[in-house]
């Protein structure tokens, strides 16, 4: 046990009393913060439960922490984070540092929606003291590991948001600009919790021992200011300097009623589960570690120490469903995510490996640990140094001048040459000249700055004065170029065993790829479906993907999934390793990606704000991803809910467009069409029926809209028919439909020529009599645009709109016509696209596609003589199918009388064939012959 | 002093110069007058924690690692760039550095694109040469042969606007430390004196005019100085500067802060305007720097003393901003009166104080120029 002797602390007290009278005016505010730092310093200190301040990434505590463990061997160390992360701990030995401990909700209980998803992460980085005692109490037998902060609900359940909900974000220590590069946004936007944050609460204190450290940002003066002098101080120093940090920070931290009373919950939670575990398992406090941050060390609430009051009741959680995971982490997301100076955390962990080769001190690694050295090597453990009472460690300290790091000549020189040459590798005009006066600036720079050893951090500000000019060549300045040489940002990885089962069974199902898809970075899958039929299943997976992921986890470059076909050859861009964190997320959503498909195109289509086109497309994409008859049944039948309680008919095209693919792919694929398409049919026809009338009058509904109705009603009018509606119905919405608006009017006249209430000779007659009538010209264009849109729902009339485009171009007025054109190309390139080519193809087959045919070519339609011969010949010759069924009369008989007609025969008199009349006049094809293949043409 | 109209500084300083030369104890590298950390303290001014017994003021504002650099470089082999946007206080700290290391800041050569290398290196003295011939004595060193000769800072004002072979004098110099002579048959070698170096100052708008060659970016250390967008150190400087030219214009005049919060919102309301701007067209001509509002407060403060009542007012600032802003008709007024409408008006409406003067005076003036 490390107690202090009754009044250790006596004679540093008398000497702070002193120097708060002599500075300030007299015994009030200064002395009692001074004095109340050597109190909480030594409560803490002589608490019977050992207590270990840490501050966060500091190598200096990772090393204290080795060495106090090694000697100590506590049988339980108790740890300062999220009590419900603790089974997750185990599977660090799979993964690669840094990794974050996650959890994270979906399902929210008890919280506003808006919060949802919820997420906490805890990133581990090995260059820390709590990686220390983790790996200690998972490798030693025989000693428990217990996390005794709140629980990730909790984090929540306290968060300052609830009762301000105005505040946006609840990361306190957002970096002001933090970088956008891909590794900083590692953790997405989750809710970062450390271990041992340890800054100071109050600006005006930062900004002030930073002034007077001469150092840029709060990293370099903790490294400067408490790792150097503690790099290489005993137990006791080490413990007591950072208590009195921690004390310091807390007593000069203003009064932000939240944050301390977060804080003050947190301490009286971990106090209060200690003591329930110490009750419960009845460990010797002495025989147990708690490690938590210097900030929290320095407690002053009741609850503090294994003698303090019971009174906090610890609130049950909320319904919240959390699921945890690890998820990679890298340095920049640490720095970008807790507001560290960028760089920090790798110059940390710099500085920890040289720490540890330095003072010989063995470090804990978990056994399997992914990217360990090989040789480490399992030391055996010694016998536990008996515990003395510390003595006041604070005096001699804080008496000590300040601690000069002899400068390290090598290593200087050793970062100037190769800085130099990083820069000439990124486009720098370096050359050694430069790495001279990198290494005379950085000791000049030092020297300014009262210290021998030139820091990480003078060394960058060298390097940018001497070799940074008035543009950057390449991608890096030479900042960030140093930051890459002190360790450069480190990605971790989540290793195979630690992933969630559906990210293993992706990887499992992968496999036959040979790719490896834990490896950062894009890599190129060829996927022969033909040769490898088995690759089929690796395309599925592929695919789903695409859809689940975030852009650029898998991309196809070759291939398409449509309805009805097989792959024959993909080729991909697979990106998993980078995207690592979305699809362990994903794994908190199912056990396999097809359930996790499954629940989100559920969920789409049970959204309140789901439309009848949404949901198709859930059926699409459930036939599409899924192959599964069930959820698009059930999908389906969904659709009609939602369509039968529409009012608009704003999704109109695009229900259209769905329903049209849908049948067309079941009726090639299944023996008969599954009830709720036919439902779908039924329901629809009569739902658009309904709506029809309403929609010609309404200003909301588009022209497109509209047409997209009439589309569904004539395209799967055959098939509604069968299904028992009744024709009666739509004749009669047509019937009702009156509309104002000129292009409406076009699309009606058209659908009651698709009815047969109007031929196409009045409907020509119309349109001549609105070209003639100068008071509706200028409306006429409104009149073509309708028609247009009517190809839609009746393609047939593709002719006629042809002929009234001509019609338009020919006897418009200029100063009708030229406006309005480019209403026509903008009309057919957005709402047309697909009617455009169309109407082209009808065009070519109408206009001559010769020039000089253009000279004697008449227009079908102002040759109505020549039309209708056509026609009549067109009819006779059909007519010509009629000779059998004149010849076998008993058939037609029998039907006829069936139907009840009594009409007699009637015989035609057969005339001369076509084919006839050019045998007669032999000279014309002939003529026909030289035209085509002679010489002169063109 | 007084019979100076801008006394450099180190005549201005030369006292506290003086005090802080007696109790500097720390090593100075070859002939500085002071040490690192005193130059340092010079510019930056002093703490209470420096335990001095005097204090000393500030009299350069932006981060502390521009100085400590640059200072550094003038400690090494090589020459010091500050490279920024006008407005900047390159040229400031330039004379700033040089006073505080040799105590003479004027050996300025200013660079244009007439400088040639007889400004660089030196030129002679024709009747002089006509009637003695060619000599040490007729011959007329430029200002930094004489920081070589003196062991000082010479200074090299708009590097960039000089053409190219001009400043590529500069790379022997720089490397060698020595000019030769070669019209001189013995003694025909310029040797530099220990704490010989340069300060060079380029505009960073002027990029792409003369560019740099390789060779004397080797030469060079950069350093740049970026345009300041923190108020409270922006407020500063021109309060500091204002004063300075309260002093040299023997004025008594009070700024009220009011009317310096006024001027600054209004600086920095122009210059979100200037960021959002589309064209050329939609913003001032004016960078609106620094070094500009200072102008606007000069001429403001100066208007007021000679035809005013002896009083900065609001109406006179506004007068001065449109006055000293508007440079193209009718672009730059019709800029300024869409500040006055939709955004002074209403601020003077909410908020009050000197904000409807301010507008009145601002109308008034465009009514003027209009």
């Amino acid at each position: 046990m490390s107690g202090t002797h009754e009044g250790a602390f006596e004679a540093l007290r008398a000497q702070l009393q002193e120097t708060a009278a002599t500075f300030a005016d007299g015994p009030g505010a200064l002395e009692g913060i001074l004095l109340g730092i050597v109190d909480d310093v030594d409560r803490a200190v002589r608490e019977p439960l050992e207590i270990f301040p840490v501050c966060h990434h500091s190598p200096a505590s990772a090393i204290a922490m080795a060495r106090r463990l090694r000697e100590k061997q506590p049988k339980v160390v108790y740890l300062e984070l999220c009590e419900d992360m603790a089974p997750l701990l185990t599977e660090l030995r799979n993964c690669r540092l840094p990794v974050a401990v996650q959890s994270f909700a979906t399902e929210v209980g008890g919280f506003p929606a808006e919060w949802s998803p919820l997420s906490v992460v805890a990133p581990i980085t090995e260059a820390s003291a709590e990686y220390q005692a983790i790996a200690y109490a998972l490798d030693t037998p025989g000693v428990e590991l217990v996390l005794v902060d709140r629980s990730s609900d909790h984090v929540f359940q306290w968060d300052a948001r609830a009762d301000h909900p105005a505040e946006p974000g609840a990361d306190p220590g957002a970096p002001e600009a933090p970088p956008a590069e891909e590794e900083a946004v590692l953790h997405g936007d989750a809710i970062g919790v450390e271990i041992g944050d340890l800054r100071p609460r109050f600006a005006e204190l930062e900004e002030h021992l930073l002034r007077h450290g001469r150092v840029r940002h709060w990293s370099e003066w903790w490294h400067q200011y408490v790792e150097l002098p503690l790099g290489d101080s005993d137990h006791d120093t080490y413990r007591q300097v950072m208590l009195l940090i921690g004390s310091l920070f807390r007593r000069l931290a203003p009064g932000d009623a939240d944050r301390v009373r977060v804080d003050e919950d947190r301490e009286r939670f971990m106090w209060t589960r200690m003591r329930e575990h110490l009750a419960a398992t009845g460990t010797d406090p002495a025989d147990c570690l708690y490690v938590c941050g210097a900030f929290h060390a320095a407690s002053r609430v009741a609850e503090f120490g294994i003698d303090g009051t019971d009174t906090f009741e610890i609130s049950p959680r909320s319904a919240t469903k959390w699921l945890h995971g690890l998820i990679p982490s890298s340095h920049a997301a640490i720095e970008a995510q807790f507001g560290f100076a960028a760089g920090s955390v790798s110059i940390a962990a710099t500085v920890w490996a040289k720490n540890v080769k330095r003072t010989r001190v063995q470090p804990y690694r978990l056994t399997g640990q992914a990217g360990a050295p090989s040789k480490a090597k399992k030391i055996a453990a010694g016998a536990p140094v008996p515990a003395v009472p510390a003595s006041d460690k604070l005096t001699g300290f804080l008496r000590q001048p300040p601690v000069l790091d002899r400068l390290d000549e090598a290593e200087l020189l050793g970062w100037s040459v190769e800085i130099v040459r990083a820069a000439r590798r990124n486009g720098y005009l370096a050359s050694t000249a430069d790495a001279i006066a990198v290494f005379e600036t950085s000791i000049l720079l030092a020297g300014m700055r009262d210290r021998a050893r030139p820091t990480p951090y003078d060394f960058q500000d060298a390097a940018v004065t001497c070799i940074e000019k008035d543009s950057v060549p390449g991608r890096r300045d030479v900042r960030r170029l140093v930051e890459i040489m002190m360790g450069g940002d480190r990605v971790g990885q989540v290793g195979y065993d630690a992933l969630p089962p559906l990210a293993r069974d992706v990887h499992d199902r992968l496999a036959p790829l040979n790719l490896k898809l834990q490896q950062r970075g894009v890599q190129r899958a060829l996927l022969d479906i033909t040769s490898q039929p088995a690759l089929e299943q690796c395309s599925d997976v592929l695919w789903m993907l695409r859809y689940l992921m975030p852009h650029g986890a898998a991309r196809p470059i070759m291939g398409e999934r449509k309805l009805g076909e097989r792959p024959i050859q993909e080729s991909w861009d697979v990106a998993l390793g980078t995207h690592q964190r979305a699809l362990i997320e994903l794994g908190y959503e199912g056990v396999s990606i097809e359930q996790v498909l499954e629940q989100r195109l559920r969920r789409t289509a049970y959204s309140p704000q789901a439309t009848a086109a949404t949901v198709l497309e859930a059926v699409e994409d459930a036939t599409l991803y899924l192959r599964s008859r069930r959820i698009a049944d059930e999908l389906g039948t969904r659709a009609l809910e939602v369509l039968s309680a529409e009012r608009s008919v704003d999704g109109a095209p695009e229900v259209l467009r769905r329903v049209r693919r849908l049948l067309a792919y079941y009726r090639t694929s299944e023996p008969v069409l599954p009830p709720w398409i036919e439902s779908f049919v039924k329901t629809g026809y009569a739902h658009y029926c309904t709506l029809l009338p309403t929609a010609f009058t309404d200003d909301d509904a588009t022209v497109r809209q509209v047409a997209a109705m009439l589309g569904f009603l004539f395209s799967m009018e055959s098939l509604a028919l069968s299904l028992g509606c009744d024709r009666t119905q739509l004749e009669l919405a047509v019937a009702q439909s009156h509309p104002q608006d000129p292009s409406r009017t076009a699309l009606l006249w058209a659908a009651q020529v698709q009815l047969g209430h109007l031929s196409r000779t009045e409907l020509r007659a119309r349109c001549d009599e609105l070209l003639s009538n100068p008071m509706v010209v200028p409306a006429y264009p409104r009149y073509l645009s309708g028609f247009v849109h009517a190809l839609e729902p009746v393609p047939g009339l593709t002719d006629f709109v042809v002929e009234a485009v001509s019609n338009a171009f020919g006897r418009l007025p200029d100063p009708v016509l030229l406006p309005w054109l480019p209403t026509l190309i903008t009309t057919l390139r957005s709402g047309g696209a697909e009617l455009a080519p169309l109407l082209i193809r009808e065009a070519g087959r109408i206009f001559p596609g010769r020039l000089a045919a253009l000279d004697a070519w008449v227009p079908p339609w102002r040759a109505p003589q020549g039309t209708e011969a056509v026609r009549v010949a067109r009819r006779t010759d059909a007519d010509h199918g009629c000779t059998l069924l004149a010849a076998h009369p008993a058939t037609c008989d029998a039907m006829a009388s069936l139907l009840g007609c009594e009409e007699p025969w009637q015989t035609t008199v057969p005339q001369p064939r076509g084919a006839a009349l050019a045998a007669l006049h032999p000279a014309t094809a002939a003529a026909l012959e030289a035209v085509l293949s002679g010489p002169g043409h063109l | 002093m007084s019979d100076l109209l801008r006394a450099p500084a180190e005549i201005k300083y030369a006292e506290e110069l003086d005090w802080l030369e007696s109790i500097d104890d720390n090593p100075k590298p070859f002939s500085w007058r002071l040490s690192p950390k005193m130059v340092r303290l010079f510019i930056l001014g002093s703490e209470r924690s420096d335990g001095l017994d005097r204090e000393i003021s500030q009299k350069w504002f932006g981060d502390r690692s521009f100085v400590e650099r640059s200072i550094v470089t003038l400690a090494s082999d090589r020459g010091l760039l500050l490279i920024g946007d006008p407005g900047t206080g390159k040229s400031w700290l330039a004379e700033l550095l040089s006073t505080a290391i040799c105590r003479n800041s004027t050996l300025v050569v200013q660079g244009t694109a007439g400088t040639t290398e007889d400004h660089i290196k030196y030129s002679w003295n024709v009747s002089m040469v006509i009637a003695k011939g060619q000599s040490r004595q007729s011959m007329i060193p430029s200002p930094i042969m004489t920081a070589m000769e003196t062991g000082a800072i010479g200074r090299f004002e708009e590097l960039t606007r000089s053409t190219s072979d001009v400043q590529d004098a500069l790379i022997s110099i720089l490397s060698e430390k020595y000019i030769s002579v070669p019209e001189l048959d013995s003694d025909n070698i310029v040797f530099a004196k220990p704490g010989f170096s340069i300060i060079a100052t380029a505009n960073s708008r002027d990029r792409g005019v003369n560019d740099l060659s390789s060779a004397l970016k080797r030469r060079f250390n950069f350093v740049r100085i970026p345009v300041m967008t923190n108020r409270k150190s922006e407020a500063e400087i021109v309060r500091f500067r204002t004063e300075e030219l309260l002093h040299r214009h023997q004025l008594e005049l009070d700024v009220p802060p009011t009317l310096l919060d006024v001027l600054l919102q209004s600086f920095a309301d122009l210059r979100a305007a200037a960021a959002a701007a589309g064209s050329d067209d939609e913003k001032l001509e004016s960078a609106l720097s620094t070094a500009e509002q200072i102008g606007v407060l000069e001429d403001a403060i100066l208007h007021s003393n000679f035809f005013g009542e002896r009083a900065l007012t609001a109406r006179t600032l506004a007068s001065s901003l449109v006055g000293s802003l508007a440079r193209r008709e009718p672009e730059d007024l019709a800029i300024l009166n869409k500040y006055l409408h939709g955004v002074v008006e209403p601020r003077s409406k909410e908020e009050g104080g000197s904000w409807p003067e301010f507008l009145e005076g601002g109308r008034d003036a465009i009514a003027t120029l209009s």
